[in-house]
């Protein structure tokens, strides 16, 4: 069993761990004879300093409270590796290159001396629980401590989002415009090939609704094939990112993603500009004498 | 005799300019020409004789400044846009030098597009497509793409394209304009028995060898027919 030392950069204490923090039931979870708790304690570890310093379940470390540099005075305890860690999808936790260890709550405490005090409790509630009365009555009953809902919390750090939903709006908008004039200029372009093609079904006796009908089939043709390929091509960019970010961060977080709805938004907006831009290059041509388009 | 199919007395044809106060540019003048059921008609001249404008007027894809055009016995001057559309559909057929096929169509749906245009039944089109690509020796290539098609057999198509809706005339313009020679005399032999077989023709050429291979050949200068000659006169047909 190897020794390693730690300092401990963050130690989040989940409610979760604070239940772990209880006396088992004699009955169930302690091996008879167990009353203490083990000398050595348990900690769960982030899996990426597992995979960095190369430790394992079971090892034994010794973290302290100080950086190597202050190790005189800092206060060191050995713990036994209980648990891995992995990163949740969390945008907050991407940015972040600590690593994390979780401690129970008396142990951290004891370690960076910080006494018999919290900042901050995560109460979770059993499913059903009314999270707005159970906030009140903590507000009402204990003196010191303010309780608010997690929704109330997550819209105020949610405003970084709000701005970042809005960037994106407006990027997408500016890319909605540039791909209709982007479209209108090809299909204008491609009509503009095809005249000699037009003047020449003119003068077969292919009337203008016929003509003008083929032509606005064939850029709504052009426009679904181009919104499919662009479904396919933006699904292969966002696993390709995913793969990318997910790796460089180490975190399951899925940074791009596109969903039915987006596929159907954007075919449908890509028909009607096809179809738009196919009506109006029609229009242009066979108003115009065939023999004008044939250029004589 | 046999029925006139076209007449076109004193046809005059002027271009306006495009500055004010200069005087139109006339490509024909005065030209009359009459051409009956049966007859294989080329139209040869130098480059801006006006054999090309006189071939638009013949086709009712242009109308006459002077004189007028009757096509199956309509005058194409009365009519407008529609009805011109509607006459060219049913009553003439259009070969071009540059093939002009749908490149996404196959060769028979190429050949399908006037029929289905005139409103002819979809298996009575599909037949009738199948039989004019036998006809002009592409039976076996009807599910070609024009891409697939060397240039003759492009043009063979065109021309079962042009006899689609069993016109009345059939007029070309340069049609071996852009073949190699060989090619080019596989399309004169196709006219020739197109012609034999009924089919009135009227060809705009530079080709020597296709306006041998004509019965009557009409030259042009200036604007003006300066010589109208029949070579090989009709036999054995009546009206």
């Amino acid at each position: 069993m190897r020794a390693r030392f730690f300092f401990v950069v963050i130690a989040a204490v989940s409610g979760s761990l604070l239940h772990a923090q209880r006396p088992p039931a004699r009955d169930t979870l302690a091996p008879t004879g167990l009353r203490e708790p083990p000398a050595i304690r348990t900690i769960a570890v982030d899996q990426r300093l597992i995979a960095r310093e190369g430790v394992q379940l079971g090892d034994t470390l010794t973290l302290r409270s100080a950086p190597t540099a202050d190790r005189a005075n800092a206060r060191a305890q050995r713990v036994v590796i209980g648990a891995v860690t992995a990163r949740e999808a969390d945008p907050s936790e991407v940015a972040r290159s600590e690593y994390r260890v979780r401690l129970h709550l008396d142990q951290l405490q004891s370690l960076i001396d910080y006494g018999d005090r919290v900042d901050r409790i995560a109460v979770q509630l059993h499913p059903g629980r009314d999270a707005t009365r159970a906030a009140a009555r903590i507000n009402a009953a204990a003196f010191g401590f303010r309780a608010h809902r997690s929704r109330d919390i997550a819209v105020t750090a949610g405003r970084t989002f709000q701005v970042v939903e809005r960037f994106h709006t407006a990027i997408g908008v500016i890319t909605i415009v540039a791909s209709a004039v982007f479209l209108l200029c090809i299909l204008l372009l491609k009509v503009d090939e095809r005249k000699r093609d037009v003047a020449a079904l003119r003068l077969m006796g292919l009337s203008r609704a016929t003509v003008a009908r083929a032509l606005t089939l064939e850029a709504a043709a052009v426009a679904l094939i181009g919104s499919v390929l662009g479904a396919v091509l933006g699904s292969a960019i966002a696993l390709a990112v995913n793969w990318y970010y997910q790796r460089a961060y180490d975190t399951p977080l899925v940074f791009a993603f596109i969903t039915r709805d987006t596929v159907l938004l954007a075919t449908a907006l890509s028909l009607v500009l096809g179809v738009l831009a196919g009506l109006g290059a029609a229009w242009r041509l066979v108003r115009t004498p065939p023999l004008a388009l044939f250029g004589r | 005799m046999t029925a006139v199919v076209l007449d076109a007395e004193q046809v005059e044809r002027t271009y306006a300019q495009a500055e004010r106060g200069a005087r139109g540019v006339t490509a024909v003048r005065g030209v009359s020409l009459r051409v009956h059921a049966g007859e294989y008609v080329a139209l040869v001249g130098p480059s801006g004789c006006g054999k090309s404008t006189m071939l638009n007027l013949l086709g009712a894809i242009d109308v006459p400044t002077a004189g007028r055009v009757l096509l199956d016995g309509i005058d194409v001057r009365t009519l407008g846009d529609r009805e011109a559309t509607r006459l060219r559909l049913e009553r003439v057929g259009f070969v071009f030098q540059r093939f002009y096929l749908m490149p996404t169509l196959t060769a028979a749906e190429n050949v399908e597009l006037p029929m289905a245009e005139a409103g002819v039944a979809r298996r009575e089109r599909a037949s009738r497509a199948r039989e004019l690509l036998g006809y002009v020796g592409l039976g076996d290539r009807a599910d070609h793409r024009p891409a697939q098609l060397s240039g003759g057999e492009q043009q063979r198509v065109a021309i079962a394209r042009a006899l689609a809706n069993r016109p009345a005339l059939v007029l070309a313009d340069e049609p071996t304009g852009e073949l190699d020679a060989a090619t080019g005399d596989d399309i004169i032999a196709l006219f020739e028995r197109l012609n034999a077989d009924g089919t009135t023709l009227v060809v705009v050429t530079h080709d020597e060898r296709l306006a041998t291979a004509a019965r009557r050949v009409v030259h042009m200068k200036d604007g003006r027919i300066v010589d109208d000659r029949v070579v090989r006169p009709l036999l054995g047909r009546t009206a």
